[in-house]
């Protein structure tokens, strides 16, 4: 018997997570997967490895261990199968709940309360793009080496065996190959010893310094971004921000539950639990209990390098910080259902309604997850079928809404599958939201004009996408496409446009093409005046900065300075070619170089121009 | 505090049997699984289920009522004009839309102020619509299933004015039309 409830104390918190999580569980990728997804197609040496594992990405951040390892090793070895990185993801978060529950005993000094607590945890909202979103890992992750690093003080301070603390460091050192949220960890470890076993606390000041160092160096690596939505705002936001986490820590996120609950009925539950949190801790901490205030400090810590993100708040953010309430929240129930059958009562009360406000929001939005993830995956699939059909045609989408926009195609799923020539289908702007910030619908869209010569020269296949299945309506949208002249956006580094090309430039490299010192191409010219015309293309290191002259129907424009790396450059376009039909641009640099092994004289890489 | 221990093996145990059971269980190749789509049948009636006004190819779908293409692009239509199309794929189950892309030219609305345009197929009328601007529009109308069986459909349209000729211009003028077609559910 005693075995039984041993088996069933470290798993039934993993089956309820897995139970409530199942359309996580098996959801596919979406959105940002896809760019991390690619990262293996990046790597052919030793060089591009490390590149690939610690150059600053996606908002600076550095995350070789949960993000570029796990998917560039995911991809490698199981393709665009998820479910291998679905299995990874629940165990660590199946390890990270035994954790919870075994530091939430040790902190307690309650089995059943570190048991309640991994339940609190497992069934919050917060938790729901963690496992169910692959690009999330790093939440999980990094909640694996915070309450490991933890566990191990706790065995430290219980044994004042020295192995304890050398693992401690060890696994917090880990951990910043997770997340950045790694560097609050001597924060935690402080407070803990400082509260429960102050004669350890300057053991943790060294860890101390390797977090500022660590923050030192990651900004000097990838600095902060000053503007944007991850521009950090200090002032009287990050209390508002604050707030609105403890609503989603306690409440479902958003405030919004598919159940039909009225928002003040919302409100009032969420400070009925504040308030039975509060009135415990204070309960414990008259006690003596230490242990009680280190739980808010752990919430407060592993959420304050979130509160500056005031135009960033994220529904998975309180993920991390939710462990520290939920120990004081199981600790609580636990405490209250040992003062009798009232005490029994109020904690049977209080469970239920914090899980009768969380758990419908999470299983829905798992649900949502899955839901918009198969969308994805039927679509990406579909023109992996396409593909096999068409070898060699471009695809264009017609029907594409905001979820499969957002979901797939702006994250450029399809050269995953091999296809580099996949687009939208003109007026499709007209039915996908374009969010400030997000990119420009328009990048995806194949101009009238070229869609019109590439279906004459059967060169592309025309699939609607707005049911399940991917219908071929080749035949038929060619009949009603309608051409409206010269298209705007030339982009060099794609077949269907090569036509408008000038003879100069060499053959196309994949997804990019390399202009000698020289080269023109046909564009539309613009139908007002006040419009410029925009480059954009890559300086390769062995150039250096160089000037790029370009002259409109013969017209020179101001040279402008470009130097290594990606490049976008603005031409003011002159008012001679207003209402022309087409223009002939030429664009030269001020130098060329020759790679070893490569005969060619190579100016610029490109890239995209685009009469805007 | 109490005396419970970390199940390293337990948790050892669940890391390792996640990687063997994913090692184990899945597809190593890095092809993506396809899905079948719905490809294209070749159409033996040679019917097209849209018509573009400038593609020359297309005229024998227009029965009556439309001049000839101008700007490579549109045709003025008469008060009354007629088109054959192709019902697309399960159509006769779901039905389909109809959508006419047209244009109300300024004169248009100069002479006559206002034009009333309706529709019918294999004579089951369609709602009509009442242009009182200048601009381009599409009258756009669910059409059932029960009047979209067989290969073809007759598709006619009436207006309830229309420019009489003038000046040297013998045309009676409806509409400005662009493209006609159905497009299924």
């Amino acid at each position: 018997m005693k075995r039984a409830r041993t088996v069933a104390y470290w798993t039934v918190p993993s089956l309820v997570c897995l139970l409530i999580h199942w359309q996580g569980f098996t959801a596919w990728f979406r959105a940002d997967d896809f760019a991390w997804l690619s990262s293996f197609d990046r790597i052919h040496s030793f060089h591009d490895l490390l590149i690939a594992l610690f150059r600053p990405q996606a908002q600076g951040t550095i995350r070789p261990f949960s993000e570029r390892a796990f998917f560039i090793i995911g991809y490698g070895l199981f393709g665009l199968d998820s479910l291998p990185f679905h299995m990874v993801i629940f165990a660590t978060q199946f390890a990270a709940l035994a954790l919870v529950a075994l530091v939430g005993a040790k902190l307690t000094g309650s089995r059943a309360a570190g048991f309640c607590a991994a339940l609190l945890w497992t069934i919050n909202t917060a938790s729901v793009e963690p496992l169910a979103w692959v690009c999330v890992y790093n939440e999980v992750m990094c909640a694996f080496f915070l309450l490991l690093a933890f566990y191990f003080l706790l065995r430290y301070v219980e044994t004042g065996t020295r192995p304890y603390k050398l693992w401690e460091w060890v696994v917090f050192l880990l951990g910043f190959g997770a997340l950045e949220l790694n560097v609050v960890y001597p924060a935690m470890a402080a407070a803990y010893t400082l509260l429960c076993a102050r004669k350890l606390f300057r053991g943790t000041l060294p860890m101390m310094g390797v977090s500022v160092a660590y923050t030192v160096v990651h900004t000097l690596a990838a600095p902060p971004p000053s503007t944007g939505d991850y521009a950090m705002r200090f002032g009287a936001s990050t209390l508002r921000t604050l707030a609105i986490y403890w609503t989603w820590s306690i409440g479902p996120a958003y405030l919004e539950t598919p159940a039909h609950v009225r928002r003040w009925m919302l409100i009032a539950g969420v400070a009925a639990v504040s308030v039975a949190l509060f009135g415990f801790l204070a309960l414990r901490l008259r006690a003596g209990y230490g242990a009680a205030l280190f739980c808010v400090v752990w919430y407060v810590a592993a959420l304050a390098p979130m509160l500056p993100l005031r135009d960033h708040i994220t529904e998975y953010y309180p993920y991390i910080p939710l462990i520290g309430l939920a120990w004081l929240g199981g600790w609580g129930l636990v405490e209250v259902w040992r003062r009798g059958p009232g005490g029994r009562a109020a904690a049977v009360a209080l469970a239920a309604l914090y899980t009768a406000m969380v758990l419908p929001r999470t299983v829905s939005a798992s649900e949502w997850n899955h839901r918009i993830s198969i969308r994805a995956r039927d679509l990406v699939e579909g023109v992996a079928r396409a593909h096999e059909l068409h070898p060699g045609q471009a695809i264009l989408l017609y029907g594409a809404d905001d979820e499969q926009f957002f979901n797939a195609i702006r994250h450029k799923a399809f050269p995953l599958i091999g296809m580099n020539n996949v687009y939208l289908a003109p007026g499709s702007e007209k039915h996908i939201a374009e969010p400030a910030g997000w990119g420009r619908v328009e990048d995806f869209i194949l101009a009238p004009a070229i869609a019109a010569r590439a279906l004459d020269l059967g060169e592309l296949q025309v699939y609607d996408v707005r049911g399940k299945v991917l219908r071929n309506i080749t035949t038929d949208y060619g009949v009603t496409l309608v051409e409206s002249g010269m298209p705007l956006r030339v982009s060099a580094g794609e077949p269907l446009t090569a036509y408008l090309l000038g003879p100069e430039w060499y053959k196309l490299d994949v997804d990019h093409r390399w202009m000698p010192k020289r080269a023109t191409l046909r564009i539309g010219a613009p139908a007002e005046p006040g419009k410029n015309l925009y480059l954009s293309g890559y300086v390769p290191d062995a150039l250096g900065a160089v000037e790029i002259t370009v002259t409109v129907d013969g017209a020179p424009l101001p040279p402008r300075t470009v130097r290594p790396g990606p490049f976008e450059a603005v031409f003011p376009l002159p008012d001679s070619v207003v209402g022309k039909s087409e223009m002939l641009v030429a664009v030269e640099v001020s130098r060329t170089f020759r790679p070893p092994d490569d005969p060619r004289e190579l100016g610029l890489s490109f890239g995209v121009f685009e009469v805007w | 505090m109490s005396n419970v221990r970390l199940p390293f093996a337990a948790m050892l145990a669940a890391l390792l049997a996640g990687l063997v059971l994913a090692l184990a269980g899945c597809n190593r190749a890095h092809k993506v699984t396809v899905v079948e789509t719905v490809e294209e049948t070749p159409d033996k009636t040679g019917i097209p289920i849209a018509i573009n006004m400038g593609d020359p190819k297309q005229e024998k779908q227009l029965v009556s009522g439309f001049y000839a293409i101008e700007a490579k692009s549109w045709r003025w239509t008469a008060k009354d004009f007629t088109v054959s199309l192709r019902p697309p794929a399960g159509s006769a189950a779901q039905g389909a839309t109809l959508i006419f892309a047209l244009s109300i030219p300024q004169v248009t609305v100069d002479k006559l102020k206002s034009v009333t345009l309706s529709a019918s197929i294999n004579g089951t009328a369609l709602a009509p619509e009442t242009y009182a601007h200048d601009g381009q529009y599409e009258y756009k109308r669910d059409v059932p299933p029960d009047a979209l069986k067989g290969g073809a459909v007759r598709v006619a349209f009436h207006l309830d004015k229309s420019m009489p000729p003038s000046g040297g211009d013998a045309r009676e003028l409806g509409v400005v039309a662009r493209t006609i077609g159905l497009e299924s559910k």
